[in-house]
């Protein structure tokens, strides 16, 4: 039912997969309907995918024919895409003349055709209040007079996103850098080490850890005169705020414009289907790209439309000193170095010239060609006897065992053992199978054992590093120990508190006090990283109201380490509590009545007769709530998000950065996998031996 | 037992108190973001609304997809059915295993049970590819079907766990009462033995509720179109990498969390029974 | 209404032989009592005739059927359990009705009316379990057990929950019903008082061996070896190993007291119980218990024995009586 519910009744649609949200969601729809009105044969149905999700969803679906029939996405992954033939070539537009920049960004090098419809171009440009800054400076000693002239207690001159590798980009681009070398990659240069000394100069004179979010409150609460920002800014600038748009301003030393990255935002053929490509042609006419500009407030590609609106202007200036986003394959590897070192830098903890070394070693890590492909002979080998190990110590524990007679209760339990096998079991034996390959380039290789060891012999990073394994499993211990700890400490305090008959509303008491187990955990983490905000965070506020200085949780590992454990004890005594409290219904309270006739203080009555019998109950929760907390992925991929710079991370969030964030290393993430399942059944052994029976 | 000293009460009540207000503090932070008109965080370590505005809860509730259907509608009869189904199904396939594992010594039966507990140590994030691909081979991803399952075989191991250690403690007199007043096994374990665990199963079925109910990796992951989304996945696009929308976050997070809190309270009194008297007895 | 037939049952638990070749034939309508220390394995015979336990040897045949194979529910035993074992979700009557609910039957009402009315349950019927006093819930089992009209009835120390007055009332009482139904039944208990009271025939275990099958008077006074004579009576019958060749067993009943008596006692103490009074003598450096009426112990003095039982002080085995040879007289 569920299933029919589901299915697509309209099987023959031109299916159009995007991100847009807000203004150019609206446009969007608004075109289709246009389209849609004019030819009822060739219907397109726009379907709204999350952007984190969309382009992993598209390389998954596409290939398996799942995919849609067009999808809009920036141009930057086209070198990977057209090589896996996730998108089609289209042909060239006729009935408008697009903007060569934007039709430059879709083609390759030494190969003319054309690979999708430019709608769009997105690029940074500075944004100013004019009540503050009526003139936007126009080189960067004076953007650097403005920021150092505005800044206050709580305000400053300027502010942009300074740990993010694309918000520095024009900043690399005007110092002579960037991230490409003649050679390739080449993030050491000395322009880049100039660059990076500004931004660091830049960084200091605005406000700690400027994410979007902030920027946005900051620029709207009028209290930075000055950010760098793209086009969907305009969708969230506060009506109150009197503001204009600019070029960034060029760099003094050299002379050069600061030069963001453009991304062209492209209407992509994923499927041959005439009504797409129809579709698709008529979406950059004139006709339908000044409803995308006018409703959508979008830099539509079309060169011809007149732009009018100030802000769009700005950026219509700013594309003529702009650097198209590089699509060769190198450059996805490089964002998530880059950005640890920008991190680094801002944070203060290393200058521009470690940095952009530490950037260069840390790209030369994640991309990495593939180890020399093992010989898989030996392991068909060792499969095979493997097998025939199973298959061998199966029949013996089969054989002279009554299975005939307990043909039923094996009924009862095959239904849960066949889908378990299927569904849990079968993806983390294909997760195994997968750490012994390596993915590079959209290629499997198949390595043996080399992932592993790569892993446990710390190859590519000292063992103090936050990447390697020994010092991440550190962390993880610490973070599983302290949470334990405090969870079992809280919650058999108060549930001793609780029992008490004399304690008033004990019931509202404990509904109060069991509420963070109600609550979802992401959003308890999504809460709790808001609290720990360095500028609005409650955290900080209540620090200020009590006289003392703000803190930057994530800027030091301490600090985001008890963010993390502060968030996940406040979720997790609730449990703790509830099963201690069922544990001393069962106590009978004339054995402590005996040992406070024996003269025993509380605290003895405590340790000596209560918490000996609390014991065989609150073992196995131990146990057991320790295994989900070094597995607790929400908590610290929400909260700290690794912050700083990888350390507080534990296992599970590592291995998931390994599979999505740096490089898409598959087979090194799924060695992750197999290693933590290691740890965990060594760990349940050693619990078993402790409880004195099996737990795990 | 002697009454305690007026000083002992007084501390007591007062470390209560101050313990359920550090409890509530966040919780009062999220209510004060969904009421406030701004979509942004506040400073202020004042946790009480100042402005109230229903906004939030309104621009959530009345999102519509491209085609002008009632989108929020949609996902929350997808969350309602994805998490019911997976806790109807997740406590069915535990409880015959359960009652098997706790009454029956068959052949197997520790490794099944040890091999149950072990499946509660995979990492489960790092899974989502092979699921995707499984899943894909299978013809179920984008449906409700395919996360109902993934969902439901998730819970089974320690719904198992739980409901075993609960059969554990129904003694088997009543079984053989049953057998000799006429009953089959299933009749027996039908009529009186999933009476009597009622408790266990409340919470187990709560439980696998939740898990489903408060998923969203997976979720985001398998789910392609906005209207197969369940609420969990919209609610972090809210803040996700290019949002920072906190007063729709936080109203829906309202939202979100008050079907789970609302049936945590109402099975409260069989929490701790139905999660104590059995599995953690061990 | 059924016999009951045992042919050699045995069972063993992996290596425990736990019953050993017991062989028994019950008649119709007759009242068993199967009694013996903890451990004797009593329980286990009953529950391999309910079909709880498999029998791994011999054979057991239920109105001439062999039974060996057919699961609990299939034989038409009815059972009270030590613990009663009542559905807690239940109410009275439907707990009384729940055999007769799967099968059902038309009279299911009507015959769980009647049962109540017969136990003094009418009143309960609405109720649940926990709401019960110990003697009602006993009789909710008993009653459970009754409407169902099965071939056997088996009971599992069923009054071993209760208090000694009530003990002795709801003793009457099975009795009555016994008259009444004239249901074959098996009881297990381990306290003999009970089994001479109830039973038509007395069962005695120890080891999983049956040492004795006879009516209450024949194990009394015909006892076929020294386990069953002190297993039954109480006090239990006095053992005097230095009397004689053999050990001689002597009722406290059966003690004399007089001065042309044989033997020299001392009397130790006198434990005055109203009716009657217990003497406990010292005779020959051995303990002897006297038991004798009124209020007033007798002087010391000698002492005779009105019968003395002999026993084989290897075996234990019961030897034909003959007259006392004092040792080194």
């Amino acid at each position: 039912m569920i299933l029919a519910l589901l299915a697509s009744a309209h099987a023959d649609d031109v299916v159009l997969w995007h991100a847009w949200r807000g203004d150019e969601r609206t446009a969007l729809e608004q075109v289709v309907a246009t389209w849609n009105g004019a030819h009822p044969d060739q219907q397109v149905r726009p379907v709204f995918v999350s952007y984190e999700s969309l382009a992993s969803k598209l390389e998954a679906a596409v290939p398996r024919g799942n995919g849609p029939d067009l999808f809009i996405f920036a141009h930057e992954k086209i070198a990977a895409w057209t090589a896996d033939g996730i998108v089609l070539p289209v042909s060239e537009p006729s009935d408008a003349r697009l903007h060569p920049v934007t039709l430059g960004a879709l083609r390759l090098t030494d190969d003319p055709r054309l690979w999708g419809w430019p709608l769009a171009y997105k690029s940074l440009a500075l944004f100013h209040n004019r009540a503050l800054v009526p003139e936007p400076p126009a080189t960067t000693d004076a953007l650097l007079d403005v920021a150092r002239g505005q800044r206050g207690a709580d305000r400053w001159g300027f502010a942009w996103e300074a740990s993010s590798a694309y918000a520095v980009a024009p900043w690399l681009h005007g110092y002579g850098g960037g991230v490409f070398g003649p050679d390739g990659v080449a993030l050491d240069t000395p322009a880049n080490v100039d660059a990076l000394r500004f931004v660091e100069t830049l960084a200091r004179l605005g406000p700690a850890e400027p994410s979007g979010a902030l920027l946005t409150q900051l620029f709207n609460e009028g209290r930075v005169a000055m950010i760098a920002n793209g086009p969907w800014f305009l969708g969230e600038v506060s009506d109150t705020v009197d503001y204009g748009v600019a070029p960034l301003p060029v760099v003094s030393a050299t002379g050069r414009p600061a030069a963001p990255y453009v991304t062209v935002e492209t209407l992509f053929l994923a499927r041959d289907d005439a009504d797409a490509r129809a579709f698709g042609a008529w979406m950059v006419t004139d006709g339908a790209a000044s409803v995308r500009l006018d409703v959508g407030r979008q830099l539509v590609a079309n060169a011809d439309l007149p732009v009018t609106d100030p802000a769009l202007a700005a950026f219509r200036a700013q594309l003529d000193a702009a650097v198209p986003m590089p699509t060769r394959r190198e450059m996805g590897k490089t964002w998530e170095p880059v950005a640890r070192a920008l991190r680094r830098l801002v944070r203060g903890s290393v200058g521009p010239e470690a940095a952009a070394r530490e950037a260069q070693t840390e790209y030369a890590i994640v991309s990495r060609p593939p180890p020399a492909p093992a010989d898989p002979r030996p392991w068909w080998v060792l499969g095979a006897v493997a097998a025939l190990a199973g298959v061998a110590w199966l029949a013996r524990e089969v054989r002279g065992a009554p299975i005939a007679a307990w043909r039923f209760a094996y009924a009862w339990v095959a239904p849960s053992f066949i889908a378990m096998t299927l569904l849990v079991v079968l993806p983390f034996l294909v997760g195994a199978g997968v750490s012994l390959f390596e993915y590079h380039d959209q290629a499997w290789t198949f390595v043996g054992l080399a992932n592993f060891l790569d892993i446990v012999l710390a190859r590519d990073f000292p063992l103090s590093s936050p990447l390697s394994f020994w010092s991440t499993l550190l962390v993880t211990v610490l973070w599983t120990l302290a949470n334990v700890v405090l969870h079992v400490g809280i919650g058999v305090a108060l549930a001793m508190l609780l029992r008490e008959p004399w304690v008033r509303m004990r019931g509202v008491f404990r509904a109060l006090l069991i509420l963070p187990w109600a609550i979802p955990s992401y959003i308890t983490a999504l809460v709790w990283k808001g609290m720990f905000h360095r500028q609005f965070g409650a955290i900080n506020g209540l620090l200020e109201a009590v006289g003392l200085a703000p803190i930057s949780w994530f800027a030091q590992w301490s600090t985001a380490f008890a963010a993390n454990v502060t968030t996940n004890t406040w979720l997790g005594f609730p449990f703790m509590m509830v099963v201690t409290l069922g544990a001393l219904q069962a106590i009978p309270r004339d054995l402590e009545e005996a040992a406070e006739i024996d003269g025993a203080t509380g605290w003895q009555r405590f340790r000596n007769v209560t918490l000996p019998l609390l014991k065989p109950a609150l073992l196995p929760a131990v146990i057991l709530g320790s295994v989900w907390t070094f597995n607790m992925f929400n908590v610290i991929y929400l909260v700290s998000g690794g912050e700083p710079d990888g350390s507080t991370d534990i296992l599970i969030s590592q291995a998931y950065r390994w599979a999505f964030t740096r490089g898409h290393r598959y087979g090194y993430a799924a060695a992750y996998a197999v290693l933590i399942f290691g740890v965990l059944v060594v760990y349940g052994q050693a619990a078993n031996r402790l409880a004195g029976k099996k737990v795990l | 037992m002697r009454a305690p000293s007026p000083f002992h009460v007084a501390l007591t009540h007062a470390a209560l108190v101050a313990l359920t207000v550090a409890t509530l503090f966040p919780v009062l932070w999220v209510v004060k973001m969904a009421l406030s008109p701004a979509q942004t965080f506040s400073m202020s370590a004042n946790p009480l609304p100042t402005d109230v505005t229903l906004a939030n809860f309104e621009a959530v509730v009345s999102t519509a997809d491209g085609t002008g259907a009632w989108l929020f509608g949609r996902q929350l009869f997808n969350s309602l059915v994805v998490s019911g189904v997976t806790a109807a199904l997740g406590v069915a396939l535990a409880c015959t295993a359960g009652y098997a594992l706790s009454r029956w010594s068959f052949p197997g039966r520790d490794r099944l049970m040890g091999a149950f507990l072990l499946t509660q140590m995979f990492p489960g994030v790092v899974m989502a590819i092979p699921l995707y691909l499984l899943l894909d081979t299978l013809n179920l991803l984008d449906s409700l079907g395919g996360l109902i399952l993934v969902y439901s075989t998730t819970t089974v191991p320690f719904a198992t766990w739980n409901l075993k250690g609960y059969f554990d403690t129904i003694p088997k007199d009543l079984e053989e009462a049953a057998m000799l007043d006429g009953a089959s096994r299933w009749t027996t374990f039908t009529r009186i033995i999933l009476p009597l665990a009622r408790p266990a199963i409340v919470v187990t079925a709560l439980f696998a509720f939740m898990t489903a109910w408060n998923e969203f990796i997976l979720a985001a992951t398998l789910m392609g179109d906005e209207r197969a989304y369940t609420l969990p996945v919209v609610l972090n696009g809210y803040v996700g990498e290019f949002g920072a929308e906190w007063g729709n976050f936080a109203a829906g997070a309202i939202l979100v969390s008050l079907p789970v809190t609302a049936l945590f309270f109402a099975l409260q009194r069989h929490l701790v029974e139905g999660l104590t008297a059995g599995g953690v007895k061990g | 209404m059924a016999t009951l037939a045992f042919d050699g049952v045995e069972k063993r638990y992996g290596q425990v032989q736990v019953l050993h070749r017991v062989d028994l034939a019950v008649a119709d309508g007759e009242f068993i009592v199967l009694v013996g220390p903890s451990g004797c394995g009593k329980s286990t015979l009953l529950r391999c005739i309910a079909g709880l336990e498999e029998i791994t040897g011999g054979e057991l045949r239920i109105d001439g059927r062999r039974v060996n194979d057919v699961a609990p529910r299939d034989r038409d035993v009815a059972m009270v359990f030590q613990s009663y074992a009542l559905y807690p979700h239940m109410t009275v009557r439907e707990n009384m009705g729940f055999a007769l609910s799967l099968q059902k039957h038309p009279e299911t009402k009507s015959r769980v009316d009647a049962a109540a009315e017969m136990l003094g349950l009418a009143t309960l019927l609405d109720r649940y379990p926990r709401e019960l006093s110990g003697g009602q819930r006993q009789r909710v089992a008993m009653g459970r057990a009754i409407v169902r009209r099965p071939k056997v009835f088996l009971f599992d120390e069923p009054l071993s929950n209760l208090d000694a007055s009530l003990r002795n009332q709801v003793r009457v009482e099975l009795r009555r019903q016994h008259a009444e139904l004239r249901t074959t039944t098996v009881y297990v208990t381990h306290d003999q008082v009970e089994a001479m009271t109830l039973a038509d025939r007395i069962v005695v275990l120890n080891g999983g061996v049956v040492q004795q099958v006879g009516t209450p008077s024949e194990l009394f006074f015909e006892p076929s070896n020294r386990f069953v004579a002190g297993f039954i009576g109480s006090p239990g019958m006095n053992f005097l190993e230095r009397l004689d060749d053999d050990i001689i067993g002597v009722r406290p009943n059966d003690v004399r007291f007089g001065p042309d008596e044989p033997f020299a006692a001392e009397v130790e103490l006198v434990e005055q119980l109203g009716y009657e009074a217990m003497v406990h003598l010292r005779l020959g450096g051995e303990t002897l218990i006297a038991r004798v009426e009124g209020t007033v112990a007798p002087g010391a003095g000698r002492v005779g024995f009105a019968r003395a039982y002999r026993f084989d002080r290897a075996t234990g085995a019961r030897l034909p009586d003959r007259p006392l040879s004092p040792r080194g007289a």
